[in-house]
């Protein structure tokens, strides 16, 4: 190799970014844009970074396919830290089957492991397990440990497995401490919060109480019925009705819920479902329409008696009737959900990972704005949204390791 | 033009702290090679280091019978090498883009690596004497018997060429295995060359082709 690029490699390599610039600042071959490129990244400029890296696998010649896979690796997680969803998975995957072919396994795991996160991010957890499942447990250096970790607790997270979760942080911690880079202990302290922050709200007899992660998570095998307003769904033990595409019988379903044992009132019922502000013969119609389909629905679970008043709900075999709820309950509280990992994220990724339209998410961003609960920076396509800083998800950026030591 | 296998005699290390080997030199007794902020003087009889200098070392190493000549970002750096002090420094004509060094015939050869040419300069001011234009990425550089001879490093292949010093013309070539680099090159002065393995850290001795 050569002389500078040695030199400003080391000067990266011991996180020391400006010594590395100060080396091949001028310069505008492949190495030196490459360095330049993670240099940049390391500093915070990713539009920056992103332009060199990209230049920089222009510029490596045609025998030179490591590099240039190592640049594109590089480049797919500037665009996932950017939230840049839509940055081609197909170019990733063949820059890993590049890195495979020619040896380079500590680069090519680094690859796999960007394609997991991305699909944790947009919720696609099957395949996130299935890629890292794909990438098997070849010794990996302690750095790429990490991440592999924070990615199966992320996906033990989401499936409300707390002691996987628990056992991945473990492990991740350890890792991080090998590794001996502070960003990622932090990291894993962060996601460790995460099991030790209200994950919900639960709403039994009118009284309300928040529930961590693990409580949410013994609720499956307890005995009550449960209305999951995360999932909208009715459950009990293995018995699980959907009514993600019923939501007026949703929204009749936990009022009743949150009553119990007390009845509720027809008035009541129908300002729930209806949204409706004046109440008239129509509605009642429509009322009593809609508690047959509910009745119908939760046969299996519960019956829906009528009272003097209104309705209540009787559920069979279980003295225990509770609402699982958001920790706070918010109209667009899908949105602050992606947006309180810390990141910045574009609306076109939100509506990628929440699989609705660009509009809804604008419209709901909008809305969240002007209650600052989120706040956005930048114009036009460039556009990103984010929180307030509170402790979240976050996701660094590690770079693939040796990329320049060809 | 010759061209053959490479026929690895030997190899030494990889070295406990050293990450990459960035060129290579033969004192006649030690083989010594650059890792990053050393340099490391190797008995070729035992393979292990003998002797460490604290200096830049990010590309070519050479000898000239009594000094070491280092290349460290964009100067080459003159080392007496009893004391490992460093006593003068010229500026590399490759300006940083500098891989091999050799030192024949009163004059420093330095191979510019992606500009693919060796240029002849003058040890005492750094001066160009004249550039011979190579086909291929040059690493190290090193004359034997009237011979020039470099390695190269192009993607993922690599090879020791013997080339016509006025012309350029590849006259032998000796390939090294599928992703096996050479990051530094010297001759011992009889049938080895000695090779740097970069990001392997660690040294090859090949056979050098008998002329029939």
């Amino acid at each position: 190799m050569e002389s500078l690029i040695t030199a400003a490699a080391r000067a990266l390599e011991a996180g020391d970014p400006l010594g590395a610039l100060n080396r091949v600042a001028l310069r505008n071959d492949a190495p030196s844009l490459a360095l330049r490129g993670i240099a940049m990244a390391q500093l915070g400029d990713l539009a920056k970074a992103k332009t060199l890296l990209r230049s920089a696998a222009r510029a490596f010649g045609p025998r030179e396919a490591v590099a240039r896979a190592r640049c594109v690796v590089a480049e797919a997680e500037i665009a996932l830290v950017s939230r840049d969803l839509n940055w081609p998975v197909k170019t990733l995957a063949a820059a890993r089957a590049t890195l495979e072919k020619h040896g380079d396994l500590a680069n090519a795991a680094h690859a796999g492991h960007i394609e997991a996160r991305r699909l944790l991010l947009v919720g696609r957890l099957d395949e996130a397990e299935r890629t890292l499942a794909e990438l098997g447990a070849a010794p990996l250096p302690p750095a790429s440990q990490v991440v592999r970790e924070l990615v199966v607790a992320g996906i033990a997270i989401r499936r409300l497995r707390t002691k996987d979760a628990r056992a991945a942080l473990g492990r991740a911690a350890r890792a991080a401490q090998l590794a001996g880079i502070a960003a990622l202990t932090a990291e894993v302290e962060s996601a460790n919060l995460v099991l030790d922050t209200p994950a919900a709200r639960l709403i039994a007899r009118g009284k309300e109480h928040p529930l961590l992660l693990g409580q949410v998570e013994a609720l499956a095998a307890s005995k009550a019925l449960v209305v999951d307003t995360f999932h909208h769904t009715v459950r009990k033990g293995g018995i699980v009705i959907s009514f993600g595409t019923r939501p007026v019988l949703f929204a009749l379903a936990r009022p009743l819920a949150q009553a119990w044992p007390a009845d509720v009132s027809r008035e009541a019922l129908m300002t729930a479902a209806f949204r409706a502000r004046h109440v008239d013969e129509s509605h009642r119609a429509r009322l009593r329409v809609e508690i047959g389909r509910l009745r119908a629905k939760l046969k299996p679970l519960a019956d829906v008696s009528a009272t003097k008043q209104g309705f209540a709900l009787s559920p069979r075999k279980t003295r225990e009737v509770l609402v699982l709820a958001r920790p706070v309950e918010e109209k667009h509280a899908a949105v602050l959900a992606f947006l309180s990992d810390g990141e910045p994220w574009s609306s076109s990724a939100l509506a990628l990972a929440l699989g609705t339209s660009a509009r809804s998410v604008q419209r709901a961003l909008e809305e969240l704005a002007r209650s600052n609960k989120v706040q956005s920076f930048g114009h036009g396509r460039a556009r990103r949204w984010m929180t307030p800083p509170v402790p979240g998800f976050p996701t660094g950026l590690l770079l693939p390791g040796p990329l320049l030591k060809t | 033009m010759k061209r053959s296998a490479a026929e690895i005699v030997r190899e030494y290390g990889p070295f406990a702290g050293v990450e990459a080997v960035h060129g290579v030199t033969y004192d006649g007794t030690h083989v010594w090679f650059a890792s990053g902020d050393k340099l490391n003087a190797v008995d070729p009889a035992s393979g292990t280091i003998a002797r460490s200098i604290d200096v830049a070392a990010h590309a070519g190493t050479a000898f000239d019978g009594r000094h070491l000549f280092q290349i460290a970002e964009d100067r080459i750096q003159k080392i007496d090498a009893a004391t490992g002090k460093v006593l003068t420094t010229i500026p590399s004509p490759g300006g940083g883009g500098d891989s091999g060094l050799a030192w024949a015939e009163g004059s420093l050869w330095v191979g510019q690596y992606r500009e693919r040419k060796i240029h002849q300069v003058d040890p005492e001011t750094g001066k160009i004497l004249r550039t011979i234009e190579s086909r291929r990425f040059v690493t190290g550089v090193t004359w034997v018997d009237g011979e020039l001879w470099h390695g190269t490093w192009e993607g993922e292949d690599s090879d020791i060429r013997r080339i016509d010093p006025e012309s350029g013309k590849v006259l032998e070539q000796l390939d090294l295995p599928a992703g096996t680099m050479v990051s530094g090159l010297e001759s011992d002065g009889g049938d080895r060359f000695f090779c740097g393995g970069g990001p392997r850290g660690n040294v090859r001795a090949v056979r050098r082709p008998r002329r029939s």
